[in-house]
């Protein structure tokens, strides 16, 4: 590995010691992100192939919004790495149905990778500095050394989790018996948890406790962290009635209740800021070290605020693959109404299936023909 | 949307039921092939004053724009002529007087009886199978109780309203109404009386009014469909090639492709004097000049999304991979011309994204589509030549039920087998004497 590799990496990560309360102003990330896509364009062959085609190459790029997004789709076909693959300390694959190819993200470092969770996590989830024991209803990294999101819950439980942090998903089954008995300990001991997952495992998790007439008033000071969507999953709810539900039937009420945006693609998470000290919003921010841009897919320009469109992620952590990604989920843009005054986003789902206007029949009505 | 109330569904269906008495005594069939004739005529002067109110009214909610609600009036009222009505007639009932009066029929005498009241459920954004239902309806002199489409509140209204235009008492047998599909009560309301129901949308809608509809009631049910064209090594001569890029982007442009007649992939055969990248590259440029002239319309995020979803995902790929080709509109998302070197057959996202995929003949062209054969609309194909034929008798057998010149495959006859079926002759019982 040369040594221009390792000082921009170093750099990067330098840059995220800083922690989460400074922000980086427009022209620091802006050396930063061109410095990236120079380095990205040199060594990914099939992205430079991509940036030279749209005529978007380090030589005419004069700012990070010019840099040329990749779809997510492409993580699928191509091994998108700025290193040798065979390099690799850890490869990712997106978990989407067992029909499609599985994307795939190669991991040079694990350094990197753990500096973007760590103080993200930290600020947003337990900013409180409460070590609480940590019920993950996700299979263990020893489990599925494929998910990403298995790799950062083991690094999450590691830092800020009790001893007695457990994951419960086993051969590719939530075991709900075992959370309720756990749960059940807890409360007797008033102890809080921090329950962990994803948004599937907790409707997994709800209808079994309504199915037994299970209630639970767990102790304050209790939280949760939700992921992921439905993805061509059978049974879906939407994000009110899930959390009511956790709030009716564990006791933990909806403003602890924390939703995370991530994706195998990416090695920065995006989270609610309902539990900052400082500003408290329903909205996502990115960390100082990623940035999030809203795309009208009309003009494929920046969206308004208030202007749904697709969300793009220039993250600094992806160094050693692709850091600018463009997303298939939809988002906006709101002006943060908290005193730091920053832009704060929401997601507002996967971009998926429009309704048919006309009598055409579509790439979903095939599939299940 | 303004919906309906019960009563005004009752009213309307004893309205139009009076109407359809007076109606069936006094007009012969072919005074009613006259109006509808004339009331179709009316729209198609660029000055007509339904063509104004169409282009004011119908953009917003089709989303197409207003040059495609021009084409839209063009092809729809284009078709509808006193010929095309009368041999639709003909055709489909042996003569078209059996409306009228007793007619002779191999040994004995016959006439058709209309349904008494025809009930159509309208779906989608496209005019032209509402306005040709409506004519049908009226044709028959039946009762007809139109709900319509969110997406084309527009053209049946004003289409009655033409028809009023030229023969009022006509235009009283039918009613446009409008009610959310999910509001039960008002939709057993209209079809519970029903003679015959005409529907149109996805299966899920149309197997639930077929529950809905009374068991004595003839039920005719119109599915979303997928249409693709074939292009033979024949067809790819430096002569030919720019008329049938041309036909081709009509076909592929018309209604944003968001018909069920909308082809989703041409497949051309290799080894003609040019190849399928040929016709990719020829088929972007033909689509770059329609959309100068006939503009895509708007789209929603989502929908935009998806466009870009698909485009971008195959852009990046096409800069590495030789097996790929994107010919794409070089500002806004307006369409694109996606060359793929796999034989699968890959629906499109719609809204003008078109897939070029080669072909070694017509025979993998059959297996490609083998499993989805039933869903199969039309086939266009180039040229339609003996080869052609064969191929076209191998669709026929899979249950694809048109196969046409490209260029043509927006364009079927008022007397076409829509959907392997006819449009009338199964709405009628027969009376027979002797």
């Amino acid at each position: 590995m040369d040594q221009a590799a390792l000082d921009l990496e170093h750099r990067i990560l330098a840059l995220m010691a800083r922690g989460m309360v400074q922000p980086t102003t427009d022209e620091e990330f802006d050396r930063l992100a061109r410095e990236v896509f120079a380095f990205q364009y040199e060594r990914c062959g099939p992205y430079r192939a991509y940036c030279d085609r749209v005529k978007l190459t380090p030589q005419n790029v004069a700012h990070w919004k010019q840099i040329p997004a990749v779809p997510t789709s492409a993580f699928k076909n191509f091994g998108l790495t700025s290193f040798p693959v065979g390099e690799a300390v850890a490869e990712f694959h997106t978990s989407g149905t067992t029909r499609e190819k599985a994307g795939k993200q190669y991991l040079r470092t694990l350094e990197l990778y753990e500096a973007a969770i760590r103080p993200n996590f930290a600020a947003h989830l337990v900013p409180d500095n409460a070590r609480l024991t940590m019920m993950i209803l996700m299979p263990s990294p020893h489990e599925a050394p494929h998910s990403s999101l298995s790799h950062m819950m083991g690094v999450v439980a590691r830092e800020f989790g009790t001893q007695n942090s457990e994951f419960y998903v086993e051969d590719g089954v939530l075991h709900v018996e075992r959370v309720v008995r756990d749960l059940s300990e807890a409360q007797v001991a008033h102890q809080p948890v921090f329950l962990l997952g994803t948004a599937f495992a907790f409707v997994h998790l709800l209808d079994h406790l309504a199915r037994q007439g299970l209630k639970f008033e767990i102790s304050p000071g209790s939280r949760v962290m939700e992921t992921g969507g439905f993805k061509g999953r059978s049974r879906e709810m939407p994000k009110a009635e899930l959390y009511g539900l956790i709030e009716r039937l564990i006791g933990i009420p909806k403003t602890r209740i924390i939703n995370e945006y991530g994706m195998t693609e990416l090695s920065t998470q995006f989270y609610d800021g309902s539990l900052q000290v400082d500003r408290q919003t329903d909205g996502k921010a990115a960390p100082p070290w990623a940035r999030v841009v809203i795309i009208d897919p009309n003009t494929g320009r920046e969206a308004a605020q208030n202007e749904h469109g697709l969300i793009r992620v220039y993250d600094l952590a992806n160094m050693w693959s692709i850091m600018c990604i463009q997303t298939e989920d939809l988002g906006v843009t709101r002006v943060d109404d908290s005193a730091s005054g920053t832009d704060s986003f929401e997601v507002l789902g996967r971009a998926a299936g429009a309704e048919v206007r006309g009598c055409s029949l579509t790439a979903e009505d095939l599939k299940t023909s | 949307m303004m919906s309906a109330t019960i009563e005004q569904i009752r009213e309307a269906i004893s309205r139009t039921r009076e109407a359809r008495e007076r109606v069936w005594q006094h007009r012969t069939t072919d005074a009613v092939i006259t109006a509808l004739a004339q009331a179709a005529k009316n729209w198609l002067d660029p000055k007509s004053p339904w063509r104004k109110r169409a282009a004011e009214q119908a953009t917003t909610p089709t989303g197409f724009s207003e040059a495609m609600v021009n084409e839209a009036i063009d092809l729809t009222f284009g078709a509808i002529t006193y010929e095309s009505l009368g041999e639709l007639l003909d055709r489909e009932l042996g003569n078209r007087r059996v409306l009228d009066e007793f007619c002779l029929r191999g040994r004995v005498q016959t006439r058709a009886m209309a349904p008494r009241l025809i009930v159509h459920f309208l779906a989608g954004n496209v005019p032209m199978p509402g306005i040709v239902s409506i004519c049908g309806g009226l044709l028959l002199r039946s009762a007809n109780l139109v709900k319509m489409s969110t997406r084309d509140p527009v053209f049946p209204a004003l289409f009655l309203e033409s028809v009023r235009e030229v023969d009022a008492e006509l235009a009283d047998c039918a009613a446009t109404l409008d009610w959310p599909r999910g509001e039960l009560a008002l939709t057993q309301a209209a079809v519970g009386d029903a003679d015959a129901v005409i529907a149109y949308g996805d299966d899920h809608t149309i197997s639930a009014l077929r529950q809905l509809a009374p068991p004595t009631a003839k039920f005719t049910g119109y599915g979303h469909k997928i249409s693709f064209a074939v292009i033979a090594k024949e067809a790819m001569t430096e002569e030919n090639l720019p008329q049938l890029a041309q036909a081709a982007a009509f076909d592929a442009s018309v209604y944003d492709q968001q018909g069920c007649l909308s082809p989703h992939v041409f497949y051309v055969e290799e080894r003609g004097q040019f190849g399928p990248r040929k016709f990719a590259a020829a088929l972007a440029d033909a689509m770059a000049a329609y959309q100068t002239r006939v503009p895509r319309g708007q789209l929603s995020v989502e929908e935009a999304a998806q466009v870009v979803k698909f485009r971008t995902g195959y852009e990046f790929a096409a800069a590495s991979d030789r097996r790929l080709g994107v010919w794409a509109s070089p500002t806004g998302n307006d369409y694109a011309v996606i060359y793929d070197d796999s034989p699968a057959f890959v629906p499109s996202c719609l809204n003008r994204i078109v897939f070029v995929k080669p072909t070694d003949g017509y025979k993998r062209v059959l297996d490609a589509i083998q499993r989805f054969a039933s869903s199969v609309s039309t086939v266009g194909v180039a040229p339609m030549n003996e080869r052609a034929l064969a191929f076209a008798s191998d669709l026929a057998r899979m249950g694809v039920h048109r196969i046409c010149p490209i260029g043509q495959m927006q364009r079927p006859p008022l007397s076409w087998h829509h959907d392997g079926r006819p449009n009338l002759a199964d709405l009628v019982n027969w009376t027979d004497l002797g």
